[in-house]
This record gives structure tokens, sequence and C-alpha cells, in this order.
């Protein structure tokens, strides 16, 4: 009865929000919900998107360029990673409750999806299928990450 | 995740204090308070739309959830409110016009009954005080009310009720509003997210949530602080043995929304009643009066701090000094408005604090400037 009410059309927009690892897998319905949570940011090449100490108020998904992560102040010498198009970063200040540890570049012209804190917290209360989707593909994510950092340890020659 | 938000909003560092601050918060709250006074007309369809909100957005939530369009799921629960609120008021249209018909004579039947006691409370007081029996105090009391009753009550009484007779079409503006902000609130916060530049964009998510719970802790708090009164009074008022229990606890509940003022006039309004359908039996009076005490003390000590002064996190120094400000620049609106008002501002002065005493930020925001300057010149310059 009350699908008669819903619209079928997946809009362009819901289209590139599927292609990032953070939504992939919720539902049409599902995706359409965060959508109307997601704030859109672009930032310039250089430009910081949070410095080292702040409070995290929210996560940011990469829908296009990248972020350069590194120590506060030290672009090119303090470069810790750079992130690519698709991925999400900033997610620690945020289940941690902690301050930023590191400092937020775009390394390129970037725009970035932005989830707020209050906004994921109240997914949680409402619904809660699709954070839980969400925060399953956050710990996948964390999961890569670690995995990846554990064989580079492994690989590097003492 | 919930104790680290209430952790978050106990600790930030975003959001400054101190006398500058309460200065600041204080001056706003009054300009915004003279500003209103402009539309106070608005003010009560609005107060009411805003509770609305609070109080249907979770329907609208539950419908978005299952899949409707926001805008859908607004209409439909906005029209379900109104279409109950008519089916509920249809059947109590012959009784409203029947009260409103004899409205007058028992305003005026309640004022004699009132005056009855006090004419008996004073006698009593004379027949027990000789010095008040010296001053003749029952007979110049008696005729300071008589002034009183003759002049001031009747000069104003036909236009307080025009005044509130005309207020009452703007009062359908209620459902109205609220239906547009179920429907839009959230594009409007989202365009307030997005219209902030890059630097202070974390700040503003920030700003806009702590708006939010202290707006819905405050309203959510009221509710729950009306249906307390209510049960409390209505029940106490049943054991007195005071007809119309409920309706004179719920009214008394809700005219408790004005600070101070409004429980004091719910107060009279009970002891008139009492004083009129019990005149022989002065001591209901002094049980109503002794409950209105009582439920007046647990509200501040007890139900107060556990609904309504958790959402502001005032001192009771500015509190008090907002109230009687409210009271000045507005009136009764001024009174009802001042602290949820007083607690918006405070969470927008003290993030704005926050963003003026941090140069790191606007130095991120001019660095910002300087980088899109350059972008746009670019070519100007080869």
């Amino acid at each position: 009865m009350l699908g008669l009410f819903q619209s079928r059309n997946e809009t362009p927009r819901l289209g590139t929000l599927r292609q990032l690892a953070l939504f992939s897998t919720l539902s049409r319905l599902e995706l359409r919900v965060v959508d109307g949570l997601l704030h859109e940011r672009r930032f310039l090449k250089g430009e910081v998107i949070f410095d080292e100490g702040e409070e995290g108020q929210a996560l940011h998904v990469i829908i296009t360029g990248r972020v350069l992560i590194c120590r506060q102040g030290e672009p090119e010498t303090g470069r810790i990673t750079e992130i690519d198009t698709g991925v999400a970063f900033g997610e620690l200040a945020l289940l941690e409750n902690a301050p930023r540890a590191l400092q937020a570049r775009a390394a390129e012209d970037c725009v970035l999806a932005s989830l707020a804190r209050s906004d994921l917290e109240s997914l949680l209360d409402t619904h809660a299928l699709i954070a839980s989707k969400i925060l399953l593909q956050l710990a996948r994510h964390l999961g890569r990450q670690l995995r990846d950092r554990s064989l580079a340890i492994e690989r590097t020659p003492l | 995740m919930r104790e680290m938000r209430r952790a978050n909003a106990g600790t930030s560092r975003y959001l400054s204090s101190g006398p500058l601050f309460w200065v600041a918060t204080m001056v706003s709250t009054t300009l915004l308070l003279v500003l209103l006074k402009q539309a106070l007309w608005l003010v009560v369809p609005f107060l009411l739309a805003v509770i609305l909100y609070y109080a249907l957005f979770p329907a609208v939530r539950r419908l978005t959830l299952s899949g409707i369009e926001r805008e859908t799921a607004a209409a439909i629960v906005s029209g379900g409110f109104l279409l109950v609120a008519i089916a509920a008021l249809v059947p109590t249209l012959p009784w409203l016009a029947e009260q409103a018909v004899g409205g007058e004579e028992a305003f005026f039947r309640y004022v004699a009954g009132g005056k009855a006691l006090i004419d008996r409370t004073l006698g009593m007081l004379e027949s027990h005080f000789e010095f008040l029996k010296q001053m003749d105090f029952h007979a110049e009391m008696s005729r300071k009310i008589a002034e009183f009753g003759g002049t001031y009550v009747q000069e104003h009484l036909g236009d307080a009720l025009l005044g509130a007779a005309a207020s009452l079409p703007a009062l359908l503006l209620a459902p109205f509003l609220a239906f547009f902000f179920l429907r839009d609130g959230r594009r409007f916060l989202k365009f307030l997210g997005e219209s902030v530049p890059n630097a202070y964009f974390e700040r503003t998510l920030y700003m806009i949530d702590r708006v939010d719970v202290t707006a819905r802790a405050y309203f959510q708090g009221l509710m729950k602080l009306t249906l307390i009164d209510t049960i409390f009074l209505a029940v106490g008022l049943a054991a007195i043995g005071i007809p119309g229990a409920f309706a004179l606890g719920l009214m008394a509940a809700v005219l408790a929304w004005v600070p101070f003022v409004g429980s004091v006039l719910a107060c009279v309004i009970v002891v008139l009643v009492a004083a009129t359908d019990f005149p022989a039996n002065p001591w209901i009076v002094y049980a109503a009066i002794g409950l209105f005490l009582f439920v007046r003390l647990l509200d501040d000590f007890v139900f107060m701090p556990l609904t309504i002064g958790r959402s502001l996190h005032m001192h009771p120094l500015p509190t008090v000094l907002l109230i009687f400000i409210g009271g000045a620049v507005a009136g009764i609106p001024g009174l009802i408005l001042v602290l949820p008002l007083a607690g918006v501002v405070m969470v927008v002065a003290g993030t704005i604090g926050g963003i003026v005493n941090d140069p790191r930020l606007r130095a991120r925001h001019a660095f910002s400037k300087a980088l899109n300057a350059r972008r746009v010149t670019a070519d100007l310059h080869s």
C-alpha cells in the first residue's frame, strides 16, 4: 500500500553514492534516506579539510579527487597516505570521540560527501538497519587498513 | 554512541563562554524579543507549530524509512493530524459554544464567589486580631476590591476577550507552519550547513545539532512537565473534591508555561472555583492552595530539573534575569519564549564566539579565499 507513494527512479546522484564503498550495500530507499543527510563540500587543491587536534564532527567520503593525510603542517615530509575516490576518512575521530589524529588536505580539487556525527547517531536511533550497514562497511574499511599496515610492516626490512 | 555524544556535548571546546558571552547572549535575546514584539500574533502559532513539529516528527521519520518521499510523508502526517483534530473538535463544538455564551455569566459568578471568600477571610481575621478591627481593615479592603472590580476589570476584560478572540484565526497557522517545518526543515538545515565556508563547516554542523538538541529537549521537557503537572493536579483536586478536576489540572499545567505569573493565575482560578462551588467550606479552598504550593515545590525541585532544566544548562541567575527581561520587553509571550530563545541564542553566540576566538580557523578561511582568488585570476596574469 505504502509502495504506491514510493518513487521508483534512481537519480544520477544516487548512482554516484552507490559507487562509494561506504554506501555500496544500501538499497535504493536507504540510499535516499542517507542522501538527505549528506552535505556536499568542494575543496581546492591544497585546502585544509581538517586539522590535527580538532574535534571531529563529520566523516567524509571522497566523491571525486584525492585527499592527503599528513602530520600537522607537513604535507611534504609528514605524508602518511593519500586517499582515492570512493574511500571514507575522518571516521576514527567519530568512533573514538577523540580529536583528529592527523591533518587532511585536498591533494587535488575534490568533492566530498560529509556525514555529520549527529546524523550518524540519529541513524542508529531511527534507521538501525542503515546505520548497521554503514558501520559494517566502516569496520571492513578499518580492517583492510589494519591488514595493509601489518603487511607493510612485515615487508619492511629490519 | 549516545554516551559519546553526551561527553562531546559536555566537553566541547567549540563553545566559548565567560562574562562577555553571557552579556552577548542576554543582549541578543533581548533584541530578538524586541523584534518578536512586532509580530506577537505570530508567536503563539509559531510556538504551537514547533511543539507539533517535535510531536509529529517521529511519524514522518517512520514513513520516510518505509520508502515514502519526505514531502509525501509530511503531507500524510500533517493531514492525518488535522483530520484527527477536526474529528475531536466537531463533537465538542456545541459544548464550547454553550460555554462561550455562558462564559461572562460564569466569570462574574466565580468573581463573586472569590469576593465572598475574601470577605469571609477578612471577617475571620478581624475577629481574631483586634488591631485589624481598629484599622477597619475589612471595610477598607472591601472598598478597594470593589473599586478594582468596578473599574480595572470591567475596562480591560472586554479588550482582553476581544484580543483573545481576534488571535484565534492565527492559531490555524500552527498546523500549516508545522507541515512546512516537517517537509523542509531538513532541507533548510542542509542548506544552512552548505552555505558556510569550508573552514567553519564542522563547527556549523555542531551548532545546528546543539540548537536542535536544545530546542527538542526544551519542548519535549515542557510537554512532559505539562503531563506530570496535569496528573498531579487532577488527582489532587479530585481527592479534595473539586469538580472538573482534570480540566482545571490541564488548564493550570498549560498556564504554567508562563513562568511565575501562570502558576499564580491558575491557583487564583482554582481558588475562585472552589470558593464559588463550596461557599460554606473554606477548608477546600485552603487545601487547593496547599496543593498548588506542593506541586509548585515539586516542579521547582524535582520535575523541572529532570525535564526542562536539563535542556538549557543555564545558571539560575541569568535565567531569572532573562525571565524579567522577557516579561518587560514582550509581556506574557516574552515570558514564555525567553528561555527557549535564550537557549538557542546561547548555542549560536557560543559557536560564533568560538570561531572569532580561533585564529587558526580564520587563517584557514583566508587561505581558502586566497586559493580561490588565485584560481579565478590565473589567466589574467599571463
